[in-house]
């Protein structure tokens, strides 16, 4: 018995809507009142998130037989439309009056949707379809600053992204063929007696399409180079909000489709996840960029992330564990952002003595950073430690190491960060981005409040 | 009730501590009517006295948690505090009226009267605790007093040596404390007789020796010479009422725990009379007339002593009180001539007598009355004890009769030194320059002591005898035999004669004789060569271990330590130093290796990413 009832999709509508009336004012307004796009931007967002909220309190269910409604789902839509709220904030100061305003608002706003839709997909032709409406609208906003370094980013971003959606589509298509059907529920059925091998070789392909959109190795080459050509705050986006559609779908497609197929998933995995963290972490020492270094940095935190989807199904704490890192990761990774947007220089060597010219600026980076690392009590303390116990839990001790090595020689890179902020000096004399510094706080203090409040959060859900 | 029993030690230690504070807050300005204030309050003091001893006030009050403490007057305390207040009363009227008006006036007096608060403590006291804080006080400010002129080193030095000396004795009233606590489960002084088992030789052994060192009994005499030093007042009250008077005071009190051990009894009755005997010969050797006071005042309070340890209660609290006024009068006396002559040496003072007659009249009585001649006071008081002595032993009545008869020597060699007639050989101001004048308030208070020490001796002979020992609550003590009475007499005086006419003719005995005696039996030096060398040297000694030994093994620690560091520096961390400078270079060159795939052309991208994918793909299908 099919439910069909749209209001199920209620934060998904009220965020398309807010994305299509946006368009559809933003052709008429002029240009000084475009901010009132994103207001409706984010009204529609806000909304989104109280009926995401409301929903997690009903019982989990199926909608149109293509989305699940569980914790998943609900902690993918508020994390999704949280941050990307977030990035609407640190946008707001640098896109006041730019020719393309309302354009961008959509272009998020469209590119959130397609993520959640990711997330919450349990059939492979919506997952497919959600892919693409977070990815296209991702290209643009890559290269929306129209200028060579952001041409180059889009560029790079489109053809990783068509190559490896090229290769989702025949992991799919081999699926499809495997298990006769595309609904991870005939999936799971279906795949049972197939081949082990061509189940495995359909997953692999699959994969290349999420781990394109998680950024993580062998798909992570557009990372840096979109991070270091966007403009910042679509580079904040890119590598903070798809990522969590592509980690629920990765969970989903772990304890939902290939559930009781393909033996050697979890082992694959693993040393996916071991490589990224790895690749990602030595790859940061030496950069002078502090967005090619944050670029790093996310991908060694998708390494980490990757962790709890290896030991899907093996443990009970792979969920939370998962969820929560996941919230944290968002908030902190933004905050860092917002850093760099309110300094507004990319090398090292501008934040020399930014605690002497705005101590609360420096403090929050610090926070930030920090908070990356995984030190008490910000948020992603919180989600290492559950990680840690998952992987424990799900008898991968080894990657628990690996994941904890690299987290010390994190600490390296980070270090390389803070310290010139406290020496003497002035890197420069630019004004801070007041919006920026004040989404900076905003995130630096979710951080705090869920990483003190983490155990509320957490039997919450 | 109560208040009177608080009020009495009250008035005299506040309004001193009052003046003591007010020279520091105010300064000198305090100096001009602080003599006025302190007779005052020493008036005050005695009329609360007489109150005291006439309404017998007590009042307890916790201390220490639950152990009870008290002061209370019954008829020993009421005795004493009589004589206290009295002496005290006269010393402070003649110092108002001898004390040079650039002296630091406040803070005499102020000392003056809190020294005489804490012997009125002392002796209402009920408990040792509370007999302690006032015993203790009373030390300090003897020191505080006899170092009063604090410039001169050798008066410091004086101070040291008493306090010094009191001090190390009051050790044992501490561990007498700490005894009585074990022994009687309190602190009580009508208790302690009734400590069990050897808690109660402790105790006893603890109080003699307090006792015996603050009333300068052998073999503590020698710090009352040294306690000379300060100005003639306190000499007059410390000699009399309070401090000597203390000790003697507390073996009068706890007389039942002497009689209840056996041997001290025994042992009190024979330091009082050796210490009778010996200082006599001491007094009857000095030149100087404050040392040859001091040295009697070691044998006549020899005599209480040997009434306490003889059982007479009474008797030895008469000697203690006709004591009081008659050694008071001689000091005052001596103090005059001393400001006004310039001198106390026995050779030098020749016709002062004649030449100050009030002072000399009344310093007369009281040399005939030290001397033990009959009918002034010291010879019914010391004779009430020596019958007491003689129930006791005939050997330690002997002994007590021959210092009796050399406490008539040396009284007489006093009496003949200022009752001469000035000739060529006398010299004056040897010691400072005399004022020449012996003013009215200085002279006022001697006719009255004189008085007490005529007749004071009636309070050991009938018909105020009966009464006296109901006082004392000793109602047994023996009557002084008549035949004793006379006997002493007779004797007192015929030495008094017999030194007279020696001393008239300037008959010398060999200065090698006396010698020893002159300089109070050597007491001082043997003490520093039997305790404070010794002692000196065992504190030598422990600090070169301290030195040497407990801290060159703190050292040794610390040096084995630093060379532990230094080979972990050298053999370890040497190697450490390289493995992480190795993990570093290491990380470095996978750093630049992972940058590497990193070319920033899409075609390399494209191909690293299917390479690595088929490689995936590899892995999945090997790995199954």
């Amino acid at each position: 018995m099919t439910r069909e009832n749209p209001a199920d999709l209620l934060p998904e509508l009220l965020v398309l809507g807010a994305a299509v009336s946006g368009l559809l004012a933003g052709s008429f307004l002029p240009r000084t009142r475009q901010w009132i796009v994103a207001a409706l931007c984010v009204a529609g967002l806000a909304g989104g998130i109280a009926a995401a909220a409301l929903a997690s309190r009903r019982g989990d269910t199926t909608a149109f037989d293509a989305l699940v409604l569980d914790p998943v789902t609900h902690v993918t839509r508020i994390v999704v439309l949280s941050a990307t709220l977030l990035v609407i904030a640190l946008a707001a100061a640098p896109m006041r009056g730019h020719r393309r305003e309302s354009e961008f608002y959509v272009l998020l706003l469209l590119s959130a949707l397609g993520t959640v839709v990711l997330g919450a997909a349990s059939d492979l032709l919506v997952l497919v379809a959600a892919y693409l409406l977070a990815s296209i609208p991702g290209y643009a906003l890559a290269g929306f600053g129209r200028d060579a370094s952001g041409t180059e980013a889009a560029l790079k971003y489109y053809l990783m992204g068509a190559f490896l959606g090229i290769l989702m589509l025949a992991g799919v298509t081999l699926l499809y063929g495997l298990g006769r059907g595309t609904s991870y529920g005939t999936l799971r059925a279906g795949l049972g007696p197939a081949p082990d091998a061509a189940v495995m070789v359909g997953a692999v392909l699959l994969l290349a399409g999420l781990l394109f959109k998680a950024g993580a190795v062998p798909a992570h080459f557009w990372v840096p180079d979109v991070t270091e050509g966007a403009p910042p705050a679509v580079a904040a986006f890119v590598t903070t909000v798809p990522k969590i559609g592509a980690f629920a779908a990765l969970y989903r497609l772990a304890v939902e489709a290939l559930a009781g197929s393909a033996p050697g998933r979890p082992l694959l995995i693993a040393v996916i996840a071991a490589a990224t963290m790895t690749l990602g972490n030595l790859a940061a020492f030496a950069q002078t960029n502090v967005r090619r270094l944050l670029a790093y940095s996310t991908i060694s935190q998708a390494g980490y992330l990757l962790l709890p989807v290896a030991v899907a199904g093996r443990t009970d704490l792979a969920r939370p564990a998962l969820l929560f890192y996941l919230a944290a990761y968002a908030v902190t990774n933004i905050g860092a952002f917002a850093a760099v947007v309110a300094v507004g220089r990319d090398d090292l060597a501008a934040y020399t003595g930014l605690a002497r010219r705005s101590p609360a600026l420096a403090v929050s980076l610090v926070i930030c950073l920090l908070g990356l690392v995984g030190t008490p009590p910000t948020a992603v303390f919180v989600g290492k430690l559950l990680m840690f116990g998952a992987a424990l839990d799900g008898r991968y001790a080894w990657l628990a190491v690996v994941a904890a090595i690299n987290t010390v020689a994190s600490v390296f890179y980070y270090l390389r960060w803070i310290v010139p902020l406290f020496s003497q000096g002035t890197g420069t004399e630019a004004p801070l981005d007041r919006s920026a510094q004040w989404t900076a706080y905003l995130a630096t203090g979710a951080s705090l409040a869920l990483g003190i409040g983490g155990g509320v959060v957490l039997t919450f859900g | 009730m109560s208040v009177l029993a608080w009020l009495l030690p009250a008035v005299p230690a506040g309004t001193g501590a009052g003046l003591l504070a007010g020279r520091f807050a105010i300064g000198r300005r305090l100096d001009r009517p602080a003599p006025a204030v302190a007779v005052a309050a020493a008036f005050g003091t005695l009329c609360l006295a007489v109150a005291a001893a006439l309404a017998r006030p007590s009042v307890r009050f916790p201390l220490f948690g639950r152990s009870p403490a008290g002061l209370a007057v019954d008829g020993l305390s009421a005795a004493l505090a009589v004589t206290v207040a009295a002496v005290s009363l006269a010393v402070l009227a003649f110092a108002a009226g001898e004390f040079a008006p650039d002296e630091s006036r406040a803070r005499f007096f102020g000392l003056m009267l809190v020294f005489t608060g804490a012997m009125l403590v002392t002796v209402t006291a009920t408990d040792l605790a509370v007999l302690l804080m006032g015993w203790e006080v009373m030390g300090a400010m003897s020191y505080a007093l006899i170092g009063f002129w604090w410039r001169d080193r050798e008066r410091v030095g004086s101070a040291d040596v008493s306090f010094l000396t009191t001090r190390a004795a009051d050790l044992g009233l501490y561990f007498a404390a700490g005894a009585a606590q074990a022994g009687t489960g309190s602190l009580a002084l009508d208790g302690l007789a009734g400590a069990r088992g050897h808690w109660r030789d402790l105790i006893a052994a603890g109080v003699v020796l307090a006792a015996l060192g603050k009333s300068a009994q052998l073999p503590f005499s020698f710090w009352l010479s040294r306690a000379m030093a300060g100005p003639n007042p306190v000499s007059a009250l410390l000699h009399s009422a309070t401090m000597v008077a203390a000790g003697a005071y507390l073996l009068l009190r706890l007389r039942p725990l002497l009689d209840a051990t056996g041997w001290a009894a025994a042992l009190v009755a024979w330091t009082g009379a050796l210490t009778a005997l010996l200082l006599g010969a001491v007094a009857l050797a000095q030149r100087d007339l404050k040392q040859l006071l001091a040295a009697s005042t070691c044998a006549q309070v020899g005599f209480i002593i040997l009434g306490a340890g003889a059982g007479t209660v009474a008797g030895g609290t008469a000697q203690l009180v006709a004591h009081a006024a008659v050694k008071c009068l001689l000091f005052l006396g001596a103090g005059a001539w001393l400001t006004a002559l310039g001198t106390k040496d026995l050779r030098e003072l020749h016709g002062a007598a004649r030449r100050y007659r009030l002072v000399g009249i009344t310093f007369a009585i009281g040399a005939l009355a030290l001397a033990g001649a009959p009918p002034l006071s010291l010879w019914a008081a010391k004779d009430a004890v020596l019958g007491a002595a003689l129930e006791d032993s005939p050997a330690l009545y002997a002994v007590g009769l021959a210092a009796g008869l050399l406490s008539a020597g040396y009284a007489a060699r006093a009496l003949v030194a200022v009752g001469r007639p000035v000739d060529a050989g006398t010299r004056q101001e040897t010691e400072r320059t005399g004022t020449r004048h012996v003013g009215l308030l200085a002279r006022a208070p001697l006719p009255v002591l004189a008085a007490g020490s005529a007749v004071l001796g009636v309070l050991a002979l009938p018909p105020l005898d009966g009464w006296w020992r109901r006082l004392a609550g000793d109602a047994e003590a023996p009557a002084p035999s008549a035949a004793g009475l006379a006997a002493s007499g007779a004797l007192a005086l015929l030495v008094l004669a017999a030194t007279w006419a020696l001393t008239r003719r300037g008959t010398r005995l060999r200065t090698a004789w006396t010698a020893p005696a002159r300089d109070w039996l050597h007491l001082q030096r043997l003490a520093g060569l039997l305790i404070a060398r010794p002692v000196l040297v065992l504190a030598t000694a422990l600090a070169r271990f301290d030195d040497r030994v407990i801290d060159g093994g703190v050292r040794a620690a610390a040096a084995s330590g630093r060379l532990a560091a230094a080979l972990a520096g050298r053999r370890v961390e040497f190697r450490v130093d390289g493995l992480v400078a190795l993990v570093g270079r290491c990380a470095r060159r996978l750093a630049d290796l992972a940058r590497r795939p990193q070319t920033g052309q899409v075609h390399t991208y494209y191909a690293q990413a299917a390479v690595l994918f088929a490689v995936l793909i590899l892995i999945a299908l090997l790995v199954r």
